[in-house]
């Protein structure tokens, strides 16, 4: 249990409290919560409480500690049984009810209260509450991003994936959950090869962009503050999308389709582009680990639907709200690498923060100097190094030119389908 | 491209220690310079948070997006074009099956796949060459044909595919051919010409293992396996070497030579097989209906050593410790003829009379006889049986009805031929059935191609 701690001073803080006597009140139920008030310096007693699944455990302490000495009591107490079972105070049945609700399926992000709230004004403290929160913890990543620069990135190699997590739980507590995201991907960075410097300062970089963005607020243009605060990860229910935003009815070609695992929870991204438009869509899906995604939109086919986009500086992402009738979609005009650069160019001057673009290309895969992609003219774009060798797509192409499409990021493309000789659908 | 070195450099050692590299961004005035409300370094100055971390992250951020954005095109060197491959792909449906077996579903067929997909003359889809040369190269230490196959299905493209990647170096062009790769070559090279030569000129092929036989050694037992992998199969042309072999002093030469012999229809070991097989196996018909009893040899002489039939191990003139093992080892080695012949009655039949504690025996040797006889009429009538009739129990029963799944005519596996087995039957039997129905699929779908690309 005492594993659990964060260092041996926090072992050593728990062990006196754990003796019951410094708790008014302790409870559990049926080994899946354990909660407790206990008396401190304050004038209100500390309420803490655990969920025992996860283990996941909250305290209103200010301790920066986690867990804090007050968790770590309350579990030795418990492992001791020294705890009854007994019904749930309000404060501790309201966070655990939350905390199921969570374990559902979600958007990382997405309002917990899906219910829009009774009265207005409860509503708006709730919104003004969340932006305060978000202000403060924006601050705050400010303040550990230039102390990162300021001590040197060179330390980054040697720190744990902890280094990154403990800043992205404070993002997630100042729900931010989308910077909390970008944050945690950042471990890897250290490790990624060369140039992983390079990377990281780029990240850091653009984190405080978004953060300093945030600040200026009203004084963005408003699909610019729409972008920043999507990417903080505030969100628009479906349901308001769908009635405040334009539908745009295409014929939607479903070309690319790449599925990210996290630690709680896979996203799929859908990648779209209309016939007669020629927009590119995104459509993202998720699911807790090990349950089944949105197989709704299959790579391959031509959907004739309604999208909604969500407002941003690049409207890319798009929910589909209404489809009239699906075929097979015919091989897809292949681009020129020129065009996929001016594109994406086009696309960072109005969201810096964009790093994923949908890439259709008509282009040859070559192995030297790096594994590529030539188009006729000659000109050539990396593969993404964690794409893996790609050999189904050398496969297909024979050295011959094949119609590809993926994702454009800044490491390289990502490739996710082509289609062969014969105008076959090929995921790779 | 060196300003944004410098910054990192920069960032590497920390604003604590370095000052911060000045970096003109194209298109945009130097820092300093900049009028208020222009760029995002005003936000940092209004906000009162100037520090030396925070200004070069603010360049940094600058110089990130506008390298994102003005990235350049690279050069690549381009790969030699494979050359076109003239024959047609697979159906679709069949691309789909042989993406499966490579998956894991029923992995032992993807050498029938293969067989039947090179005889329509038709190619494996491109796509799924990169699993198809991994999935050979696991297995060739188990099975040496399978690379064979794959590369043979696989045409050109596959073969241009392993010039890439050195872990399919097995798939490239021979180096070696004609004589020199059986002068030269290593055993896969002699394997390969040997089989070449037996397609072509059988007799032939006889001569040059007759010829190496003596200098041979382990090579033997790769003779052997060509010489019955042939495309016509043995005959009694191939019974005079065969039968020397029995007198090979390698146990595992005699036992190949034997199995060989008992699939040579008409072979003086078929005929010493079926004269012990009558010996041991009768049938009485009672009025209570047909039974077979069982009368295990009481003695083992050096005529069934030198035949194959071994009881267990060092068991040479010793009394029998294990009658089960000769007469399972007799029953697979005797043509089937001599059964049908000798209780005048069809192999549905005789499958179905009751033989008590001998039954498992008897299944399993006529299973053993059938496949390696390559007799279709007993393999469905043992099937049968063992759907309708009495179910299998020994676990010897279970693994031969599985392998008879994978041997017997696929057209069993037809929508209506077979009973679904009951419910809370073995798993063999569910497998028994399920593989024979995805063969038959399997079969189907190779019927049709895709026409080239």
């Amino acid at each position: 249990m005492l594993a659990l701690a964060p260092d041996a001073p926090s072992q050593q803080a728990a062990a006196p409290l754990a003796s019951g006597r410094a708790w008014l009140l302790t409870g559990a139920s049926d080994g899946a919560a354990v909660w407790g008030e206990c008396r401190g310096s304050a004038a209100t007693p500390y309420k803490t409480v655990i969920d025992l699944s996860g283990p996941a455990y909250r305290c209103s302490c200010p301790s920066r500690k986690f867990p804090c000495k007050h968790v770590l009591a309350l579990l030795l107490l418990w492992t001791e049984g020294g705890v009854q079972d007994e019904v749930p105070p309000g404060w501790a049945a309201g966070w655990l009810a939350a905390r199921a609700e969570k374990a559902q399926p979600r958007e990382p992000g997405e309002p917990k209260d899906l219910k829009e709230p009774k009265d207005p004004k409860t509503a708006l403290k709730r919104a003004e509450q969340r932006e305060a929160r978000v202000a403060t913890g924006l601050a705050e990543l400010d303040r550990w991003l230039r102390d990162q620069v300021r001590q040197g990135l060179a330390a980054s190699q040697k720190s744990g994936y902890r280094h990154w997590d403990d800043i992205a739980a404070r993002m997630v507590d100042a729900q931010a959950p989308g910077v909390a995201e970008r944050l945690r991907a950042l471990a890897a960075v250290p490790h990624s090869g060369a140039g992983w410097d390079g990377r990281l300062l780029e990240e850091y970089a653009l984190l405080r962009l978004l953060a300093l963005a945030y600040r200026r607020g009203e004084d963005l243009p408003g699909p610019l503050r729409d972008t920043v605060r999507s990417r903080i990860g505030f969100t628009i229910r479906q349901a308001d999308l769908q009635t405040t935003g334009q539908p745009v009815r295409d014929h939607w070609h479903v070309l690319a389709r790449r599925d990210i695992d996290q630690e709680r929870i896979r996203t799929r991204r859908v990648w779209l582009r209309g016939r007669e438009t020629g927009r590119p869509a995104l459509v993202l899906s998720f699911a807790a680990t090990g349950l089944p995604l949105d197989d709704r939109l299959i790579v391959g086919t031509e959907v004739d639907a309604d999208l909604v986009f969500y407002p941003a500086a690049v409207a890319l992402r798009a929910v589909v709200l209404a489809r009239h009738d699906t075929a097979d979609g015919r091989l897809p005009p292949g681009g020129t690498i020129a065009a996929l650069l001016a594109g994406y160019a086009a696309a960072l001057g109005a969201d810096p923060w964009l790093d994923h673009w949908l890439a259709v290309l008509a282009a040859t895969p070559a192995r030297s100097p790096v594994p590529c992609l030539f188009d006729a003219t000659g000109q050539a774009l990396p593969l993404h190094p964690g794409a893996g060798d790609c050999w189904p797509l050398f496969a297909l192409s024979g050295g011959r030119p094949v119609t590809v499409a993926g994702e454009w990021t800044p490491r390289g493309l990502w490739p996710l389908t082509a289609w062969d000789e014969g105008g076959g659908v090929v995921p790779l | 491209m060196s300003q944004w070195r410098d910054l990192v450099t920069a960032s590497l050692i920390g604003t604590e220690r370095v000052p911060v590299p000045v970096a003109a961004i194209p298109g945009l005035p130097p820092l300093s310079d900049a009028p208020p409300g222009n760029s995002i370094s005003d936000i940092t100055i209004s906000d009162n948070l100037v520090d030396a971390a925070g200004e070069l992250l603010d360049r940094a951020a600058l110089l990130a997006a506008a390298r994102r954005a003005g990235r350049l095109a690279e050069e690549a060197e381009p790969l030699a074009v494979a050359e076109a491959d003239p024959g047609p792909v697979v159906s679709p449906a069949a691309g789909r099956r042989l993406a499966r077996i490579i998956g894991g579903e029923n992995p032992d067929l993807l050498a029938e796949w293969l067989t039947d997909a090179i005889a329509r003359g038709l190619r494996a889809p491109a796509r799924l060459l990169p699993a198809l040369l991994d999935r050979a190269r696991r297995v060739s230490s188990s099975d040496p044909q399978l690379r064979r196959l794959a590369v043979q299905a696989g045409g050109s493209r596959a073969r241009w595919l392993a010039g890439l990647n050195p872990d399919w170096k097995f798939a490239a062009a021979p180096v070696l051919t004609g004589e020199d790769a059986w002068r030269l070559g290593d055993n896969e090279d002699r394997r390969s010409y040997l089989a070449a030569l037996c397609a072509a000129d059988p007799g032939a092929a006889r001569e040059l293992i007759a010829a190496d036989w003596d200098a041979a050694g382990r090579e033997r037992i790769m003779f052997l396996s060509v010489l019955a992998d042939g495309p016509g199969g043995l005959s009694l042309a191939d019974e005079l070497l065969l039968e020397a072999a029995l007198d090979d002093r390698a146990d595992e030469v005699r036992g190949w030579a034997a199995y060989l012999l008992s699939i040579v229809p008409g072979s003086a070991l078929g005929d010493r097989m079926a004269e012990r097989a009558r010996g041991y196996v009768r049938l009485d018909r009672s009025v209570r209906g047909p039974r077979l009893f069982v009368y295990p040899p009481g003695r083992y002489d050096d005529d069934m050593w030198r035949d194959g039939v071994t009881p267990g191990r060092g068991a040479g003139g010793a009394p029998l410790a294990d009658g089960a093992r000769v007469v399972l080892s007799v029953v697979s080695r005797a043509p089937l003829r001599v059964w049908t012949d000798e209780f005048r009655m069809p192999a549905a039949k005789i499958v179905a009379v009751r033989s008590g504690d001998w039954a498992p025996v008897l299944f399993s040797g006529w299973a053993r006889a059938a496949m390696a006889q390559r007799d279709q009429d007993w393999m469905a009538a043992l099937i049968t049986e063992a759907l309708t009739g009495r179910p299998p129990e020994a676990p010897t029963e279970m693994a031969v009805l599985r392998q008879l799944a994978r041997e017997a005519d696929p057209v069993l596996g037809a929508p209506g031929t077979l009973p679904d087995p009951e419910p809370g039957a073995p798993a063999a039997l569910y497998d028994t059935v399920g593989v024979l129905r995805f063969r038959h699929d399997m079969l189907k779908e190779l019927e049709h191609d895709h026409g080239p690309g």
